[in-house]
């Protein structure tokens, strides 16, 4: 199954409880535009350099378009479609003012040196900035993009539209970026476990056991804000290894050593363990915060966590989903779990717009609201229609699109 | 049925200003079908090959829904004439015609109908000018159609269907 057809897998699941017709299905699938654009450069040794660049919009209805780019060998139409309409559902879940986009240049960052890589942001902006624009369609950084190639797009923008800060999120503090922002999507995550633990009267995370699949911008500061709240975090893993610690990992040590060896593994407070050992770790709740698709048919049935808070997107694939819910494990959706960036990003945009700076108790409580007042949303439908937190979510986004279209007319 | 009675049958279905003789002749042009309840007549989007006199027994026809379901519009009981657009057009058939009960049929080919209008043969210009009254006429109700639509769309006091329904649903059941 391709990204794009896990993501429609489910959204048809809840269209179906909905009982949408086949005809607004495919309305409310189909992508607004899809643009695929030549970037190409000169390297630095002379040679030339052809990437191919996409940008995804699906859905404008409820607001300019929102997503990140991603500079990944595996982007391509396929992934940028499922992650667009993603973006739609998700800003509607947490009510943003905005739809959904996504896109990204099929390239390996590692492969290029920094002044490459601006180039090569640059190309892309020249290539997109007449569909892109503060009212039209806002990037954000995805996989292997940050706030410097932010600040790029940003610049590159500006040349053609003047001013425009407000085109992209996820800029340095520096340059118009918020406050809250880096930790904003691991803060997020966190909130949304509380919600709930506390809806279904479970306690708190203190002295609760986490397994977290990835220690990227995500899953380390999922973990501080674990840590910090009393959370044991039992296990870890990233690309390049895992770790273990019956008693709970250090975190803030582990921070450290991170940023000094680029990886959790060899970290001298722990136990070496397997990477499909963090995922079937004894503990109450496990937090896929890497790539997608980790959680699958093959290791669903042996996941012994009761809950699973998905702060990757896509981590658990629809037959694994299945058999979570089947055993009474308890998923927490990706599109309103690590909806907290997004949030953030559109209170950066909000601050760039009324060019005014927030502190980071106004953003982090405005994220604190957003994300109670969509758990609040989704737990009504969970427990009056009987269906999954993912379900609930579907079906929540797609009534506030929905409602959208028709009020505006088609 | 008697010769006389294909001959009435023909007069009244087709054209009643053919003559006895003309009726025979167009009688004489086309190839009796027997089909048994539940066979198609012909199948929407197929090249047409003419057009049937179904002179008794009764036939479903129906049309794709954009969906992919079939949707009976009406149920046609013989005597009476299928297909005509079949004779005159090029254009796919444009409905699935079924038999609901065993039919007995007559089939008038385009290239039989061709051959006549060649030789110039007036029960085949009769023909055709009978085929031309029924599409005046069904041009005439389409425009009623079009206009009675305009107005309820000028007032906005009819939304159609889809939408309306979507709009509904979501604004009531599915709203949190």
């Amino acid at each position: 199954m391709s990204a794009f057809e896990e993501v429609n897998y489910y959204f048809r699941k809840a269209a179906r409880v909905m009982d949408l017709s086949a005809a607004v299905e495919k309305m409310l699938v189909t992508p607004f535009r899809e643009v695929k654009v030549d970037v190409s450069i000169a390297l630095d040794n002379g040679q030339l350099g052809t990437f191919i660049g996409y940008r995804i919009q699906h859905d404008k209805t409820r607001g300019p378009m929102k997503g990140g780019l991603r500079f990944h060998p595996s982007v391509d139409l396929a992934e940028a479609q499922a992650l667009a309409s993603l973006m739609t559902w998700k800003t509607a879940v947490v009510n943003l003012p905005y739809g959904g986009a996504k896109g990204g240049i099929a390239v390996d960052p590692e492969s290029l040196t920094p002044r490459e890589l601006e180039r090569l942001t640059r190309r892309f902006v020249q290539q997109i900035h007449d569909i892109i624009g503060p009212q039209q369609d806002i990037p954000a950084p995805d996989v292997n993009t940050n706030p410097q190639i932010m600040a790029w797009i940003m610049d590159e923008y500006s040349k053609f539209h003047g001013f425009s800060p407000a085109v992209v999120t996820g800029k340095p503090v520096e340059l118009f970026g918020s406050k809250g922002r880096e930790e904003a999507t691991g803060r997020g995550v966190v909130w949304a476990l509380e919600e709930y633990l506390a809806d279904a009267g479970l306690g708190e995370v203190r002295g609760k056991r986490f397994a977290v699949q990835g220690f990227g911008n995500v899953g380390s500061w999922a973990c501080r804000f674990l840590h910090e709240r009393g959370g044991r975090v039992v296990a870890i893993g990233d690309a390049r290894g895992a770790i273990g610690h019956r008693e709970g990992i250090d975190i803030p040590t582990l921070v450290e050593h991170v940023a000094k060896t680029r990886s959790v593994a060899g970290f001298p407070g722990a136990q070496g363990i397997s990477n499909e050992g963090v995922l079937l770790a004894d503990v109450d709740v496990l937090v896929p915060a890497a790539l997608g698709g980790v959680i699958t048919e093959a290791n669903a049935k042996d996941i012994r966590a009761r809950i699973v808070l998905e702060a990757a997107n896509a981590p658990t694939t629809p037959g694994a989903d299945d058999i979570l819910e089947g055993r009474g494990v308890t998923v927490l959706p990706d599109i309103f779990v690590n909806a907290g960036g997004v949030t953030v990003s559109y209170f950066e945009w909000a601050q760039n717009i009324q060019q005014f700076s927030w502190e980071e108790e106004k953003v982090n409580a405005e994220l604190h609201r957003h994300m109670r007042e969509a758990y609040a949303t989704l737990a009504r439908v969970v427990k009056s229609r009987k269906v999954s937190f993912r379900t609930a979510a579907f079906i929540v986004a797609i009534g506030r699109v929905g409602r959208a279209t028709v009020l505006r007319g088609v | 049925m008697t010769s006389s009675e294909l001959v009435k049958t023909f007069r009244t279905v087709l054209c009643p200003t053919l003559t006895g003789d003309q009726a025979m002749e167009l009688i004489s042009a086309t190839v009796p079908v027997s089909l048994p309840a539940g066979d198609l007549v012909f199948r929407e989007g197929e090249k047409s090959n003419g057009l049937f006199i179904l002179l008794r027994g009764s036939a479903d026809v129906s049309k794709q829904a954009g969906d992919g379901t079939a949707k009976v519009l009406v149920t046609l009981k013989g005597p009476t004439v299928v297909g005509e657009m079949g004779l005159i057009t090029d254009h796919p058939r444009s409905a699935t015609v079924r038999a609901v009960s065993d039919c007995e049929l007559h089939l008038l080919t385009k290239t039989q109908f061709a051959r006549m209008l060649e030789a110039e043969r007036l029960a085949a210009y009769k023909l055709i000018a009978a085929i031309a009254d029924v599409l005046a006429r069904r041009v005439e109700i389409m425009d009623q159609k079009i206009l009675a639509l305009g107005a309820s769309e000028a007032t906005g006091s009819a939304p159609v269907g889809e939408l309306a329904a979507l709009r509904a649903k979501l604004f009531t059941e599915w709203s949190f």
